[in-house]
């Protein structure tokens, strides 16, 4: 039937169109600008109020000091952010500039959809050491830190002292020292207070590894073995049995709850593992003031706890941006100059940059010079900076927390969950 | 013959002769051109917006897909995956679980609330509002915290149940054995859309026939076995077929409570909720559509059958 | 055509209120019955509203506050997270409202377009490959709409169309929402064929049939159609996030989703406050819409 025949085209047609652009997404190396300096380029963030109308005065001021750029804005949120990202790259129509993240920078730096900024002049000199390489992919800088930070144990003094407990000093401790001293705090706080809020979560089996002369991750693969992750199983079961921590459903329930509802900031845990950037929302959320404590370490001393800067976020670009040197003037100017620090303040995290962080101390937040000295005090401390995720690594910390709840609510033994845990994290590498 | 009526007799058909073949095919075209005509926007949304993407999604099943990357052709290699991946079929259990679970729950409950707010009593529109508010909320951030706070271990649920001295201290939604309850109870909860469905059926089915009926003595539960269920038949087939397809594809429920993660323990992680982590979440779109077409042969088998059974209990009128 | 609206009157509701019965009986147990049902009635509706309710009192009460008391007393009022809420987003939320009124118009006019042309096709035409087109259709019902996703992005991104309404509309008029046209079709099914029969013979062709009888008898179905493309269309989230990438085409679920982040406080207090305004064009959609879903159908002398 000839209606048939013309549909049929139609059709094929848009098959045709559909595969053209799957096809499409090959590598690029990023073509190049307009020659007169103008551009047009969308920038991508996720952040909250506060994020939302620093990143969108900083705009203003480049746009303002670069009358020939156009930044078109794209802010969201975090966990759609990244279906969005990776819809946009599939579409070919990834922004220019990205605000990454640690777990997904190998996912996209490997499979060359970000830029190599080096090769278009970015200029990370005056980073503070640690805070460069986080960002390097196969030997590229794919990603500038915007802003450092690091786990921490926030403490809530108040509880504490309600329950009449000592705060423990956070330059000796041990695990099993955070554990007795957790179970007294529950014994003695009473209300359904426990010694630990969110505590078992991936940065600290990190910690944990490393201190163990492991890691989470090498540069190709997982950096441990079942025997080597199977302490840290038992590790939450002493602590469970010790009542350091919450009940296995109340364990399960946080980690899903958002910062706001969590134990510490509730008032129903005297500790938490926290990013050292989230200690101004806690407190405001808690209407409290935390102390800032470094994590136990296995062997008793805060220099071998083998810490680390991380890269709270990073800059990076699409590799197939038009306007390649525009937009890593872009990024330059956002990490070196004063003019933006002014406007961000500590709010991504810590500058990386010395000089900027010099410039912008006298400005920051009480709580946020905590955290820039504490940053600062914990140098000596630090231990080589652990690689990205490689790619099927990002998701690392759910599959523990999989295998956790297994645990806690005794479906799985200790070596069990290991070996299972291991085995799905290695499948789960590309 | 109505296209439905069709499709449940495509078994049972007689072999006819040539001459009765030409004839049927010759009826079957009676209104080609009209029905072609009525049919032309459905044709181009086909042709230009569906079938390109539906053809596009099975050539990726056969890919290794990152989205950041181009599509690399693999063959069988996904499919054989599904058979080993022990996730994938703990999900298609937790499916299965929910769709004969709820289903059948929501569909009776609608039909039951249906009925009495069908007529005849003062505060019809409040009430049919109300019971339709919650599908109004859908699955929306603020219902899922909601049912995190009501159903979890300190939540609402348990403090009324300490109050009577029962020792209720694991939470409903954090605890592997009942956190797939607490989405089924959610789905049952917004009832409110196939109640709307039934609701405007029941319009349809002219008043005279109950007049009759009580006429002649019939009573309530008479009329409604004999009259309301054959009449609203058809509407029920269509709440079921797609309430069915609905609940195999359910995902929003589970992705706001669960927070993505598919509950504890992988007890909530409905078959689109590990497809949509697959592919969105791992990288392996290609995997994901081979995920997606799996689906659809299950879904469509069921719903084949679902056709098929339907010439013993729907009644139409034409 | 005038004998034939007069043969299939459409009566409201409440002409048709009960058979003729005899007399009531007794009185009082009547009214006891009654009053059994309304009770429970209102209870299941408690229980049914209790969480709009919660979210109603939460939007009252400041953001820190609303998390720690799970009952529904308000012992401060505060309205700011309205005045503030409005525009906390750098424009104000009206925007985002009539950014999601366009989408929503559009799509309740292109569903009732073409999926009552589709539907009509479907129960009362007979053409070749009708079998096989409807089977098509149920089976793009069926598939995860995530697989498809990312192919329509490319698709229309080909054509120029991200960051516009254009992928959130134009499909509504191509009748790509085939949950409706099985809808529409399972109602037509319901009307007798003798009013087709009848129309015929006064002279009518298929399109006055469509026209002129049909559509006034399907008015219950149009109106399901519509309630349902208004809530599942303003409530749609994924969608609008990939294809509108300026905040200022933003719909109301992308912006309520900005209230909220979870590595750092959230704003819920303000997200609470925009949802209840959000929900009130679905309410109102719901509260108008419901008096053409019921309207029923009185054929007098049509058998």
């Amino acid at each position: 039937m000839a209606l048939n025949r013309r549909q049929f085209l139609t059709g094929g047609l848009a098959v045709a169109a559909t595969s053209m652009g799957l096809t499409a997404c090959g590598g690029g190396s990023g073509g190049g600008g307009s020659s007169d300096g103008s551009a047009d380029l969308q920038l991508a963030w996720w952040g909250n109020e506060v994020r939302n109308k620093n990143t969108a005065a900083a705009i203003d001021a480049y746009m303002k000091a670069n009358p020939k750029v156009k930044i078109s804005p794209q802010p969201g949120e975090f966990s759609s952010y990244w279906d969005k990202l990776a819809t946009q790259t599939a579409g070919n129509k990834a922004p220019d500039v990205i605000q990454m993240d640690m777990a997904y920078i190998a996912e996209y730096g490997k499979r060359k959809a970000l830029l190599d900024l080096e090769k278009y002049g970015a200029d990370v000199s005056k980073f503070v050491e640690g805070s460069v390489d986080s960002g390097r992919i196969d030997g590229k800088l794919v990603g500038v830190n915007a802003g450092i930070n690091t786990p921490t144990i926030l403490a809530n003094p108040k509880v504490f002292e309600k329950a009449g407990v000592e705060v423990p000093d956070d330059t000796t401790w041990t695990w099993d020292q955070a554990r007795e001293v957790a179970a007294e705090v529950t014994a003695k706080a009473g209300g359904g207070v426990v010694g630990f809020g969110q505590l078992f979560v991936d940065s600290m089996l990190s910690a944990f590894l490393r201190q163990n002369g492991k890691a989470l991750f090498t540069e190709t693969g997982l950096g441990f073995e079942a025997p080597d992750v199977q302490p840290w199983f038992e590790m939450i079961v002493a602590f469970q049995k010790a009542k350091a921590i919450a009940s296995p459903s109340q364990i399960t329930e946080e980690a899903n709850k958002p910062l706001d509802q969590t134990a510490l900031v509730i008032g129903k845990s005297a500790m938490q593992m926290q990013w050292s950037n989230q200690i101004e929302a806690v407190n405001k959320s808690s209407g409290g003031e935390m102390l800032v404590l470094r994590y136990p370490s296995v062997a008793g001393k805060a220099t071998d706890r083998k810490a680390w800067y991380k890269a709270s976020m990073l800059w990076s670009a699409s590799s197939r941006t038009k306007e390649p040197e525009e937009v890593v003037k872009l990024i330059n100017w956002w990490v070196n100059s004063p003019e933006c620090a002014n406007i961000n303040l500590a709010e991504r995290g810590v500058p990386p940059n010395t000089e900027i962080l010099a410039a912008i101390r006298p400005k920051l937040s009480p709580a946020q010079e905590k955290v820039a000295k504490f940053i600062e005090d914990i140098k000596p401390e630090l231990a080589e900076t652990p690689p990205a995720p490689p790619p099927g690594g990002g998701k690392i910390g759910d599959i523990m927390n999989r295998y956790q709840s297994d645990v806690l609510f005794g479906r799985s033994s200790p070596a069990d969950a290991a070996k299972k845990f291991v085995d799905e994290a290695k499948s789960n590498l590309k | 013959m109505s296209v439905i009526s069709e499709l449940s007799h495509i078994k049972t058909d007689h072999p006819r002769s040539a001459e009765e073949r030409r004839a049927r095919r010759k009826a079957a075209g009676r209104d080609n051109k009209a029905g072609y005509l009525f049919l032309l926007p459905w044709l181009i949304g086909l042709f230009v917006i569906t079938i390109g993407p539906l053809i596009a999604s099975l050539y990726l099943s056969f890919t290794e897909y990152s989205l950041i990357e181009a599509p690399v052709w693999n063959g069988l290699d996904n499919y054989i995956r599904m058979l080993d991946d022990a996730r994938l079929h703990n999900s298609l259990k937790v499916t299965f679980i929910y769709v004969v679970v709820s289903v059948p729950l929501q569909l009776g409950l609608a039909l039951a609330i249906a009925i009495l707010l069908d007529r005849g009593m003062r505060g019809l529109a409040f009430y049919r509002s109300v019971f339709y508010l919650p599908s109004m909320l859908g699955a929306s951030v603020a219902i899922a915290l909601l049912w995190r706070q009501i159903f979890g271990t300190d939540g609402l649920v348990n403090q009324i149940l300490r109050v009577f001295g029962l020792d209720a201290t694991t939470g409903w939604i954090s605890d592997p054995r009942y956190a797939l309850s607490t989405i089924i109870l959610l789905h049952v909860w917004t009832f409110g859309s196939p109640m709307v469905i039934f609701l405007a059926g029941l319009r349809q089915i002219p008043s005279m026939y109950h007049e009759a009926a009580s006429m002649d003595g019939a009573g309530r539960w008479h009329r409604f076995r004999h009259i309301t269920l054959p009449l609203l038949s058809p509407i029920i087939f269509f709440n079921l077929v797609l309430q069915m397809i609905n609940a195999f594809q359910s995902f929003t429920q589970a992705f706001v409570v669960s927070n993505g993660t598919g509950g504890p323990s992988d007890s909530t992680m409905f078959y689109s909720l590990y497809l949509y982590q697959r592919g969105f979440g791992e990288f392996e779109m290609g995997y994901a559509a081979a995920m997606a077409w799996l689906l659809v042969v299950i879904v469509g088998a069921l719903t084949a059958i679902n056709f098929y059974a339907s010439k013993y209990w729907v009644f139409y009128d034409d | 055509m005038t004998d034939l609206t007069a043969r299939t009157e459409l009566a409201p509701a409440t002409a048709v209120a009960g058979p003729a019965r005899a007399p009531r009986p007794r009185q009082g147990r009547g009214l006891g019955r009654s009053l059994i049902k309304h009770l429970l009635l209102i209870i299941a509706s408690l229980v049914m509203i209790y969480p709009v309710i919660w979210m109603l009192v939460s939007s009252f009460r400041p953001t820190d506050v609303i998390f720690r008391s799970p009952g529904l007393w308000v012992n401060d009022l505060v309205i700011e997270n309205y005045t503030e809420g409005w525009n906390a987003l750098g424009t104000p939320f009206t925007s985002y409202l009539v950014n999601s009124a366009i989408i929503v118009i559009g799509a309740i006019a292109g569903n009732l377009f073409s999926c009552s042309l589709a539907a009509y096709a479907f129960a009362r035409l007979q053409f070749r490959l009708k079998t096989l087109w409807f089977s098509i259709m149920l089976v793009t019902i069926m598939l995860p709409i995530h697989v498809v996703l990312v192919p329509q992005y490319i698709l229309f991104n080909q054509l120029g169309w991200v960051n516009t309404f254009i992928p959130l509309i134009l499909p509504k008029f191509l009748a790509t929402d085939a949950f409706f046209v099985f809808l529409m079709v399972q109602f037509i099914r319901g009307i007798p064929r003798e009013l087709d029969e009848a129309a015929r013979i006064d002279g009518c062709g298929h399109w006055q049939i469509f026209w002129k009888m049909m559509i006034p008898l399907m008015v219950p179905a149009l109106a399901t159609t519509a309630i349902f493309t208004f809530i599942w269309t303003w409530s749609e989230f994924f969608t609008s996030l990939i294809y509108l990438t300026d905040p200022e085409k933003y719909t109301v679920p992308l912006a309520l989703r900005s209230f909220l982040d979870s590595t750092s406080g959230s704003n819920w207090g303000a997200m609470f406050a925009m949802s209840i305004v959000s929900l009130i064009p679905i309410f109102l959609a719901f509260l108008f819409g419901q008096r053409y879903l019921v309207k029923g159908i009185a054929t007098t002398g049509g058998k």
